[in-house]
């Protein structure tokens, strides 16, 4: 929503001293510390490169960038030598010694190269090929043996390596040890026989390692999912942006008649720079076709049935006629920008209704209150330059390797370079937070609350760590990240505000999925209108009603439920009517709760795209686009609208909006065509006025303690887990990290746990292995949707919640 | 009067031409008398080892090289369970349009393995544009005697390279074993329970 | 004979004990200890500086000037790190003077560790001489035992720990920084310069890096002054040191002279060639500088007249070869080295030198392709000045220099194999020269 999109803030660049040097004869004045080969490219001029890349510390590897700098008698690396003040460097166009020096490293990286150029993946895109024809010989020198391996051999489930091919620049081992912090591969052996490899224990498992294969830059790396399945000059390229996480990154999403192939990183600087995540790279299967191929009517058999968009349209009708103001709307996180505010409009003006919520998880009232009042209508907030910068940045209930990479990458980026103090509220220290050298704030579930007061109150209950921590805090441009699942730490969120308001630390929630900071900003909250307005404040609710084209009194005043409020309402008999959209009940605190409801409601629209939980019990499925079949806008934790265009063009299928639209005229109530285009329009026009801004929760801090035999559950999710959007890729799941269970050596000692542990509920029980961390005794940590670990699903519960532990006799 | 002499003049010189030498050649009747010339660029095929495991690695380098984009490629990997060629890579899908080849033969230059030739056979007309697009199994060479039907293993002891010297001369009593092996699979009892191969592999 | 011996470093190695404790201080060792520990470090730095020594590991940078670049009162720690790493094929000084003299190199750690203000030294020793190893350790041992090492030395306030290391074989890791890395526990590669170690070295800290001959030196400068040791040497090259004459001599072995002595003396001293052979050629340090011959004997072995001649001195450890040498095959020989050696990090390096072994093997074996001479002379000039680290330049010498005296003998390598053109037995001690 061009409402969402602020003045940039305050990032006027710092004044840096620049250096004169003329590069081929032209005069430039670059800044200090600028490698020669950027400053080439200034000029347009491409000093051929391999080891290079503007994102990894320079190794002058290759020795493919030789250039002539004037006064030196030996050609030096133009990727490691730093322009200095009036320096005279002559690149291959202009000098015979660096023509030569190339000429010299191209034939010998090619004199080991095998010539398998026509079965190779990178062939027709790859650098080396590329540098060849322009820097190298039209025929090879070379009649020895050339250099043999095996090939191709596992790195992991999904990177594949052909060690023929390698010319040993070391960019995916750079990228693996400096960007992603999982150093996994790295170069073995010495002389023509070196190479890539793994230790022969650990795989190549890291959330990043798609990023290798866009790196290297021969055919060295492959991916299994791509691995033969096209050519470059195949594909279409369509630049789209990722719809898992609230990361937002742009992506290039390669397409051959209308299948996608492959998706790989867009260089998007100003998010997630040339980098994304496994997920993002390879989890697309589900948005491979919609798999329903005309809406579905329940028959009075009990099935569904295949039925026209006139005749499903009509039913809808009669099924909502008497619905208004005795419905609800579910939406799930997943949806556009666009789509979203269809539905807000759709619940308030068309149903009259303000039970709508987005939160398909676990919530509370405080959450609503603080999205409300914090996050909702703030626009651009905190970005990724800003965290880069940051004095200290405190992550509270917040991993942000599994939940969202790319700021993990960049929180680790400015670790490493500038030592950025990083502090973690939560029960152990993560991988992740040990690769951003960040320090843990031990804190049980619930008591997160407490651990931020603590932190405004300067620290002291936290120990040194804490003092220094809150210390920074005051410092300008700190950042407190709070994650998804504070929503269910009574007050933490309103303990993180009051952090925020007392330290000065600029405030920034970051939700795990990518329609979630959308549907904040079109409202899918009850009481909550888009741009951030109030449902209970007159001005807010003529301004929405002048932008939607309706009367004021077609909107509801009585503020809504939320989503378990709904639930409850819906098994009382509450609706008539309830229409869902992407949501899955198992991603819900009480699944079988949400499937009661389902059952209970009188009639239930389910507007999806694949058959699930919810489709089940609908009346009326209507189907709709796929990702790749839709545009739309999705907007990103920092509040950055991330607008992304159709990748098939030429799909019929329907938005959500554009469904939504048709019911609405089925109604006669007709809320106009809703299409992309119009949707935009409709959010300009919507953009937050300032009015009707809700107040900022404050609600007391509590905790939860558990009895011997029991432990409170902490949880959060894997980046690589049992998700609905990673179905249908077997290589990609092999890489997630497999399910323990930590817990404390005290608490393991109490409940007499070895190697596995039962945690128990009412609902069901768990058996994983135990890992013991260090961490606060009587809490029991546990993946949220992983494999053999679905804690929503099976026990029933969520984090904070108590469980019984008994030692367990393996799986 | 004048006008008579005209007319037989006309048939006189029909009536010479019959004795002519005569250009026309009849077809289809009399086709096995005129083959075409060595070089005719005619249908296309996809050749052979002499093992019977295919040439083509789907490389799509035709598809590349044609003018008229009439060839869709899309290569896929070999692997132990089933093996069509010699390598990492056979080509899975392999179509040619002849309702758009020009028949020029860039792609023949093309090809990297010498697996795309042209044959002689011209009589490609049909009547149904669908009928026009061969398919790989259209274009894919007949079996010579000491082929081997793929997928099959490639001849014990031999690489990729083999295959491309000419050092592969036919299918070994391995290769033929193997494959009846896998046509008729034993079936593998693990624990007491019976699987077939195909599902152990799965 | 102009030149005489000059025995210091190796003067007392016929002593029974010369490598105890007890053997070292009945000659005056440790004696510059208290000497140094009463200067200023800055002073220490300065005499040494007016000495001109220059480094004795190979590339000969004056040790005094590498000692001031190290920053002081920069709040981090400095590091002292000897390289021990001696494997130049024909280099053979370090190993003796380390089994022999250890404890000239302990003073003189003791002493530069002063000088530089490092609390912590590293003897990094090659991995494949576990006997050496031992002497080093012992004599460390030996001089905690002794109160030379340890916490507040003498009550000088001063500290230092000495740590002796053992490499696991690499001849790159007598590349400084590829040293480094090794001894953070990293693979041996060079590392991209700047910062140089003396900025950023040991741990990211200012580091001096050494060697073995350079620091055994300081003990005996300190002991005996500015002038006493520019007596010796040239005005450029001042100073004695280690020639350890290898090959085709009566008597090879480890020779201790005044720079500028030149090689006919040296051979002389070594008993002249073995009976019934003449000079072909010599390498005046290790196979890494081009190589000379009879033409080349007179020249003063000093740093400036060797670069003159076109060649280095290099760590001066000249080796001899006679009539029955192929040079074909000791280039091959040399490249094969480089080859196995090289440590994959740049491509000229890694490709160049197997490329040019698998060539030079063909003119080895008798079969090579004439206009191959001129490929592995490209390839020469390709790794040249190109590679990351000396290592490259190092395996592009051998060639140039064999094709400037001996460009037939790879031409007889087209038709008739260095086996066949040079008995091999021949040049071996189990044949008398006169065999051939």
């Amino acid at each position: 929503m061009t409402a969402t999109i602020p003045v940039p803030a305050d990032s006027s660049p710092p004044p840096v001293d620049g250096v004169s040097i003329t590069v081929d004869g032209v005069p430039m004045t670059v800044p200090k510390g600028t490698m020669i080969i950027r400053a080439a490219e200034q000029i347009g001029v491409e000093v051929p490169r391999f080891c290079d890349h503007p994102l990894l510390d320079p190794v002058a590897a290759c020795r493919m960038c030789l250039v002539e700098i004037e006064g030196q008698g030996k050609p030096q690396p133009a990727c490691a030598v730093a322009a200095s003040e009036g320096m005279s460097v002559k690149t291959q166009r202009t000098s015979e010694m660096a023509e030569l020096a190339q000429r010299g490293v191209m034939e010998f990286l090619l004199i080991n190269h095998p010539l398998d150029c026509p079965v190779c993946d990178k062939g027709g895109e790859c650098p080396l090929q590329n540098q060849a024809m322009e820097h190298g010989r039209s025929e090879s020198r070379f009649d020895l043996e050339k250099r043999h391996f095996d090939k191709p051999i596992n790195l992991s489930a999904q990177i594949l390596l052909d060690r023929e091919r390698c010319v040993s620049c070391a960019r995916c081992t750079r990228f693996s040890e400096q960007i992603a912090g999982d150093p996994l591969i790295e170069l073995f052996e010495r002389g023509s026989k070196q190479q890539v490899g793994i230790a022969e224990d650990r795989p190549f498992d890291s959330y990043f390692s798609g990023n290798t294969v866009q790196v290297c830059p021969v055919g060295a790396l492959t991916s299994s999912q791509y691995r033969f399945r096209s050519r470059p000059f195949d594909l279409v390229s369509v630049p789209t942006v990722c719809e898992h996480c609230s990361s937002g990154c742009g992506l290039r999403t390669d397409v051959r008649r209308s299948t996608v192939l492959r998706r790989l990183a867009w260089d998007t600087p100003e998010v997630n720079e040339e980098w994304n995540c496994d997920k993002g790279r390879f989890a697309f299967a589900h948005a491979a076709t919609p798999e329903f191929d005309t809406p579905l009517v329940r028959g009075d058999d009990g099935i569904l049935h295949a039925a026209t968009w006139p005749e499903a349209l009509e039913r809808v009708a009669e099924g909502l006629a008497d619905a208004r103001g005795r419905s609800a709307v579910l939406t799930g996180g997943r949806l556009t920008l666009e789509d979203s505010l269809a539905y807000s409009k759709f619940a308030r003006a068309v149903l009259g209704t303000d039970d709508v919520d987005f939160r398909a998880r676990p919530h509370s009232t405080e959450e609503a209150d603080f999205l409300a009042s914090v996050v909702a209508g703030s626009g651009l907030g905190v970005t990724y330059d800003q965290l880069e910068n940051a004095p200290v940045v405190v992550l509270a209930g917040l991993d942000p390797e599994e939940e969202s990479p790319i700021v993990f990458l960049r929180l680790r980026k400015a670790a490493r370079k500038r030592q950025l103090p990083i502090a973690s509220i939560a029960a152990w220290a993560t991988p992740g937070l040990g690769k951003m050298f960040g320090t843990l704030l031990p804190t049980a579930p619930g008591a997160e609350g407490e651990a931020l007061s603590a932190l405004a109150r300067g620290g002291d209950t936290l120990g040194s760590d804490g003092r220094r921590i809150a210390a920074l805090l005051n410092e300008p441009g700190a950042v407190i990240l709070v994650g998804e699942r504070l929503a269910t730490c009574t007050g933490a969120l309103s303990a993180a505000a009051a952090l925020a308001h007392t330290t000065g630390a600029r405030l920034a929630w970051i939700p795990r999925r990518a329609g979630e900071r959308g549907a904040v900003e079109a409202g899918l909250l009850p009481g909550l209108l888009p741009g951030g307005r109030s449902l209970a404040d007159a001005q807010s609710r003529a301004e929405v009603a002048a932008a939607w084209g309706v009367s004021v009194d077609d909107l509801p005043t009585k503020v809504g439920r939320e989503v378990d409020a709904i639930v409850e309402a819906a098994r009382a008999g509450a609706y008539n009517a309830l229409v869902v959209a992407g949501v899955d009940p198992f991603d819900t605190r009480r699944p079988d709760d949400v499937i009661a409801a389902l059952e209970a409601v009188p009639f239930l629209v389910s507007i999806e795209v694949r058959p699930s939980a919810v489709t089940e019990f609908a009346d009326v499925v209507l189907p709709v686009s796929t990702i790749t079949q839709r545009a739309g806008t999705f907007v990103d934790w920092e509040g950055r609208t991330r607008v992304f265009g159709q990748v098939f063009r030429t799909s019929l299928a329907l938005t959500d909006a554009r469904v939504l639209a048709m019911i609405a005229d089925e109604l006669d109530r007709p809320v106009g065509r809703q299409d992309v285009a119009g949707m935009r329009k409709e959010a300009a026009a919507l953009a937050p006025s300032g009015s009707g801004r809700r107040e900022v929760p404050s609600v007391a801090a509590s905790s939860v303690s558990a009895s011997s035999g029991q432990a409170v559950v902490s949880t959060w999710h894997h980046l690589l887990d049992e998700g609905t959007l990673q179905r249908g890729d077997d290589d990609l799941a092999a890489t997630a990290r497999t399910a323990v269970a930590r817990v404390s050596a005290a608490t393991a000692r109490a409940a007499g746990l070895t190697d596995f542990v039962t945690l128990s509920t009412d609902a069901g029980s768990l058996d994983l292995p135990v890992v013991v961390t260090d961490m606060p005794d009587g809490v029991v940590w546990l993946p949220t949707n992983s494999h053999n670990s679905n804690v929503r699903r099976v026990l029933g519960v969520d984090h904070g919640a108590i469980v019984s532990l008994a030692s367990g006799g393996g799986a | 009067m004048g006008e008579l002499p005209q007319v037989v003049r006309g048939f006189g010189t029909t009536f010479v031409t019959m004795f002519k030498h005569v250009n026309t050649e009849q077809y289809p009747e009399a086709k096995d008398k005129f083959p075409p010339k060595p070089r005719f660029h005619g249908r296309h095929q996809l050749n052979r080892h002499p093992d019977g495991l295919e040439k083509c690695v789907g490389c799509e380098l035709c598809a590349w090289a044609c003018p008229a984009d009439a060839i869709y490629v899309e290569g896929a990997d070999n692997n132990d369970i089933a093996r069509f060629s010699p390598g990492e890579r056979y080509g899975r899908v392999y179509q040619i349009n002849y309702l758009r080849c020009i028949f020029c033969g860039l792609c023949i230059e093309a090809c990297p393995t010498r697996a795309l030739t042209m044959t002689h056979d011209f009589e490609l007309a049909d009547n149904g544009r669908e009928k026009l697009i061969f398919e790989k199994a259209d274009l894919l060479a007949p079996m010579l005697p000491g082929m081997l039907k793929p997928p099959h293993a490639m001849a014990p002891g031999t690489t990729a390279k083999d295959y491309y010297e000419g050092t592969v001369r036919g299918a070994t009593p391995e290769q033929i074993a193997d494959a009846e092996a896998q046509a008729n699979p034993e079936p593998v009892v693990i624990e007491g329970v019976v699987f077939l191969d195909s599902e152990v592999t799965q | 004979m102009a030149t005489p011996l000059t025995p210091i470093l190796t003067a007392h190695w016929d002593d029974p004990d010369s490598f105890t404790i007890d053997g070292y201080s009945r000659h005056g060792g440790y004696d510059a200890l208290p000497k140094a520990l009463a200067m200023e470090p800055d002073a220490v730095i300065g005499l040494v500086k007016d000495t001109g020594l220059r480094g004795r590991g190979g590339a000969g940078f004056p040790t005094g000037l590498k000692w001031s670049f190290v920053p002081q009162n920069d709040g981090k720690p400095h590091y002292l790190v000897v390289n021990a790493d001696e494997s130049e094929p024909g280099a053979c000084k370090d190993m003796p003077l380390l089994m022999a003299n250890p404890h000239a190199l302990v003073e003189g750690i003791i002493i530069t560790c002063y000088a530089i203000r490092a609390r912590h030294a590293f003897i990094y020793v090659r991995g494949e001489v576990p006997h050496a190893i031992r002497r080093v350790a012992a004599a460390v041992r030996e001089a905690y035992q002794a109160g030379h090492i340890g916490t507040n030395i003498h009550g000088s306030g001063f500290d230092l720990d000495v740590v002796v290391h053992s490499g696991a074989g690499a001849y790159i890791c007598g590349e400084e920084t590829a040293l480094l890395d090794s001894l953070e526990g990293r693979r041996g590669q060079p590392r991209l310069k700047p910062p140089f170690p003396a900025v950023a070295g040991l741990y990211a800290s200012p580091t001096v890096v050494n060697n073995v001959e350079t620091i055994s030196n300081i003990p005996y400068i300190i002991r005996n002054g500015v002038d006493w040791f520019r007596q010796f040497g040239t005005e450029k090259s001042p100073g004695f040191k280690l020639f350890s004459v290898s090959g085709h001599v009566r008597s090879p072995g480890v020779y201790e002279a005044p720079l500028g002595i030149t090689m006919r003396e040296l051979i002389d001293y070594a008993g002249g060639m073995r009976e019934g052979s003449e000079l072909k050629f010599w390498v005046p340090g290790g196979s890494s500088v081009p190589m000379l011959t009879a033409e080349h004997l007179d020249l003063p072995m000093t740093y400036e007249a060797m670069a003159e001649a076109g060649t280095m001195l290099g760590t001066a450890t000249p080796m001899v070869f006679d009539q029955t040498v192929s040079v074909v095959k000791t280039v091959t020989r040399w490249l094969e080295f480089y080859k196995h050696e090289s440590c994959g990090k740049c491509t000229p390096c890694r490709e160049g030198t197997s490329w040019m072994t698998g060539l030079l093997e063909t003119f080895e074996a008798g079969h090579g392709q004439e206009s191959d001479l001129q490929i592995i002379d490209d390839i020469c000039h390709q790794i040249a000045g190109r590679s990351f680290c000396a290592l490259g330049d190092a395996a592009a010498t051998p060639f140039p220099g064999a094709m400037k005296y001996f460009r037939d003998e790879f031409v007889a390598g087209t038709h008739t194999s260095a086996d066949d053109a040079f008995n091999p037995v021949a040049s071996t001690v189990l044949a008398g020269a006169s065999t051939r």
